[in-house]
């Protein structure tokens, strides 16, 4: 897969497990108005843990995006290993997140 | 340290909507941690020489439309570098966005949480897919219609594209009303019409290289 699907693919994993939370409304992207979109209409805090990671994983996801045209490099390497460790964490916060809602 | 910033895309083509925004770009001879990524595509100036040399059809949407805004050392930096090489990865980047659009349209159907998402990918893939072929024929087309301006149009009716755009918008921006069963619905309906046309393309234009070899 070319490297330019494989970020859209990340960028799928990453919404597939937020997606899977119960919102009033989805989140539709990774793009900073995506995600203040989803934070306003799920009446989330934007310091909370969830909303930090995702934050984070569009960070680096938007690095990889301007780095679009780039070779495959060691730094990039590093980043997508990046991104699956905030994916699992992201999954992992959204189980607290929901614990947390449901006490 | 030298900086050029550039307005580019749908502001340069007059292309102006509720949904539109300007697209700016910043060349830099070094890093300026000023610049904020999230306003700005941020390049340096030696990888737009290798986007220029490559023929990247990047390259050829900032020689055909874009408009230099700030220079810090009044040269204009992506004037002066000329036309681009001409551009090669017709068949690879066919492939690509032919791929991508497979994936997505394979989540659309198969899950059902993302698909505003998916849709938006799918949009992506079909505008990137007609922008490249008609670089490939030479007659650029950077629009987010390009699909529905080629020659060859995509054989869906505006109204069902504007579905796909309203996605890419609320992906891209979060801005827009979100997509309603219904449309999901005519999406999964034009979709195949569209894996159609892609295939139709890509083989008349294979057939086409090969009668010139």
């Amino acid at each position: 897969m070319s490297e330019f699907n494989n970020r859209i693919s990340a960028q799928r994993d990453i919404l597939y497990v937020v997606n899977s939370g119960q919102w009033v409304e989805e989140l539709f992207g990774l793009s900073s108005g995506a995600i203040e979109r989803w934070v306003g209409a799920n009446k989330l805090g934007k310091s909370t843990d969830l909303v930090i990671l995702i934050n984070e994983a569009a960070g680096k996801l938007f690095f990889l995006s301007n780095k679009s045209q780039e070779q495959v490099t060691e730094e990039y390497k590093h980043l997508s290993a990046d991104v699956a460790a905030l994916t699992k964490k992201i999954s992992q916060e959204l189980e607290c997140f929901v614990r947390r809602q449901n006490l | 340290m030298s900086t050029h910033l550039y307005a580019f895309g749908s502001v340069c083509r007059g292309e102006i909507d509720k949904s539109s925004d300007i697209d700016l770009l910043a060349c830099l001879s070094e890093p300026n941690p000023g610049i904020e990524p999230c306003r700005f595509s941020i390049y340096s100036h030696e990888r737009i020489r290798d986007l220029w040399s490559e023929g990247n059809p990047f390259a050829w949407h900032l020689h055909l439309e874009s408009k230099l805004i700030y220079s810090s050392d009044g040269n204009d930096f992506i004037s002066n570098l000329g036309q681009p090489t001409i551009y090669s990865k017709l068949i690879d980047d066919c492939e690509k966005f032919r791929s991508l659009f497979s994936e997505s349209l394979g989540s659309l159907t198969t899950t059902s949480n993302s698909t505003t998402f998916d849709i938006s990918c799918m949009f992506l893939a079909t505008r990137n897919f007609a922008t490249c072929y008609s670089l490939g024929l030479g007659v650029p087309i950077f629009s987010r219609y390009s699909p529905l301006m080629l020659d060859s149009q995509l054989p869906i009716s505006k109204k069902e594209f504007d579905i796909y755009v309203r996605a890419r918008i609320l992906s891209t921006r979060g801005y827009g009303d979100p997509l309603s069963n219904n449309d999901v619905n005519s999406v999964k309906k034009s979709a195949y019409a569209i894996v159609e046309w892609m295939n139709e393309l890509a083989d008349t234009y294979l057939s086409s290289e090969l009668r010139h070899e």
